[in-house]
């Protein structure tokens, strides 16, 4: 099939009519996914975002910024690899997760690492922050989450991260925030058309 | 951006006689009781097949959708239109990012989506392969596509897969500036001059066809949708998004004096239902297949941006970096 674009940019890029061979990329160059998490108010715990592709943790950050806080401003976000956390089953038919956990056996030897503990309180929901416990690994790190954070309310399932593997925005990167006071444009309220409208339905009525 | 139009094909293979009946029960439950469907869950195969079909036809939708609309970036007229139809694209291509993830928890990875769509294997929203022939084209779709697309996934947004529903959630919200702004751009064309007004009529009677096609064939032509009914796949027929749109918008239409090319578009005041010239069919489904006046066009852009960005992302990767199926 011939292209007669009426896009001016397909002549500039020269591009090949459709062509026959199946398209494949010589590997597939699927780039790693990170899961975000935002901070929506000073002081709000952080809640997972969403998820985005990139090769490293600074690019996920980038990427993470532009997608969850391009609309919506926020007051902080975090980033950690998808394979870096560790997440509990579902519990069914709203128990809590934790009922199916045991007590602390003793004390554990150092060094301890930080964790971060997230609860599913709800499903269709996002996980939530709950704080973080020291632990030498994530057996013993769900044992002490459960020893500080099972309040008895049903958690449907929990994930955990050793918080050395967050890329995590600084207070003092609080400026990058604030960005969005400028983009008006974005906003529904820059276009609002009523009195152009209700003028032309007046005129046309009298007509 | 997303018409229901064609997504549903059940086959006749599709039975469930191979699903476990206890998890099956547990899982229909589950649906029943208005709880939502998490990655790790247990679902049955057609149940994810199709959620994949759909979420990965509606990220396409948005890449490609970005196109005839991108085109006109540089052509705006004024900064703020250019600096409004830039945020929007923008968004567009965001909201991409976002179904491609929801997708990817279902098992299938965003690079394997790209070489389906370029490969003409998966499908996106029919109407884009229709052209923007001029600015006022650009304003119709920035505000009747989209207006079409905020019914359809509001809807969706109540089905039963939780990554979907957390996508459309955020994607209705950014969507209401595309569809102010788009109704903004009509009203300045509708209220100005007569060039303006013909400018406008004229995108209208071109995309007045392919926005009666955007929701896909009739109820009682279209394939039997009842197990994803059931399931939450599917929320609402064709028909009853067309009916929802044209409530919403047809007095919308009129009350700027424009005409809408149909005769026989009116409301039965006795069944509370709109009535309409069935729309051309054949043309649908030509056009779907690949016969459309820019379907080369719009896979050949996505698969240039492939091929010649293929390189950055082969440097981007790096060794320890391993792809894992993301969480939620």
């Amino acid at each position: 099939m011939k292209m007669d674009s009426l896009d001016p940019r397909i002549k500039r890029w020269k591009l090949q009519e459709q062509r026959q061979e199946e398209y494949s990329s010589s590997s597939l160059d699927q780039l790693p996914t990170y899961e975000v998490f935002i901070q929506l108010k000073e002081g709000k715990a952080f809640e997972h975002a969403g998820i985005v592709h990139a090769s490293t943790a600074d690019m996920a950050f980038l990427f993470a910024k532009e997608q969850f806080s391009r609309r919506y401003s926020c007051t902080g976000m975090w980033v950690v690899a998808s394979e870096q956390v560790w997440v509990t089953t579902y519990s069914e038919l709203e128990e809590n997760i934790y009922d199916h956990i045991g007590q602390p056996a003793g004390e554990e030897n150092d060094p301890q690492d930080d964790f971060d503990v997230f609860h599913l309180y709800k499903r269709g929901k996002q996980h939530k922050h709950v704080g973080q416990v020291k632990a030498q690994d994530t057996r013993m790190a769900l044992l002490k989450a459960k020893a500080s954070f099972d309040t008895g309310r049903p958690v449907l399932n929990i994930w955990l991260i050793r918080s050395i593997n967050i890329q995590a925005s600084t207070p003092e990167d609080q400026v990058i925030w604030s960005t969005l006071s400028e983009k008006t444009h974005r906003d529904v309220i820059s276009y609002r058309a009523g009195d152009k409208l209700n003028k032309f339905k007046e005129k046309h009525n009298e007509g | 951006m997303y018409g229901g139009g064609n997504i549903f094909e059940v086959n006749k293979s599709d039975n469930l006689n191979q699903e476990d009946p206890v998890k099956l029960d547990e899982f229909e439950a589950r649906i029943a009781r208005g709880e939502k469907v998490e990655p790790s869950d247990w679902m049955p195969a057609l149940y994810r097949k199709q959620l994949i079909r759909m979420i990965e036809q509606h990220a396409h939708s948005e890449i490609i959708g970005a196109l005839p609309e991108g085109t006109w970036i540089t052509r705006a007229p004024g900064f703020k239109r250019k600096m409004a139809l830039m945020a929007k694209v923008q968004d567009e291509v965001g909201h991409a990012q976002l179904l491609y993830s929801a997708a990817e928890t279902l098992g299938k990875s965003r690079e394997q989506m790209m070489q389906d769509l370029i490969n003409g294997r998966s499908k996106y929203s029919n109407i884009f392969n229709y052209p923007a022939f001029t600015w006022a084209d650009s304003t119709i779709i920035s505000w009747l596509v989209d207006a079409g697309a905020i019914v359809n996934q509001l809807a969706n947004s109540k089905g039963s897969y939780g990554p979907y529903c957390r996508a459309l959630e955020r994607i209705c919200a950014e969507e209401s500036f595309h569809l102010k702004y788009g109704h903004h751009a009509v009203i300045h064309l509708a209220t100005g001059t007569n060039i303006q007004r013909e400018m406008v009529q004229g995108a209208l009677n071109r995309w007045w066809p392919p926005m009666m096609h955007f929701f896909g064939p009739p109820d009682k032509i279209s394939v039997h949708t009842e197990v994803l009914t059931k399931w939450k796949v599917k929320m609402a027929t064709n028909d009853e998004c067309r009916q929802q749109f044209l409530d919403m918008y047809v007095p919308k239409i009129w009350e700027l004096n424009l005409t809408i090319p149909d005769p026989n578009l009116r409301k039965n005041s006795e069944t509370r239902q709109w009535e309409y010239s069935e729309p051309d069919w054949d043309e649908f489904i030509r056009v779907i297949n690949g016969d459309g006046p820019c379907n080369a066009e719009r896979l050949s852009v996505r698969r240039t941006a492939e091929e010649r960005g293929e390189w950055v992302r082969k440097a981007l990767l790096t060794k320890e970096a391993k792809y894992v199926t993301p969480l939620a």
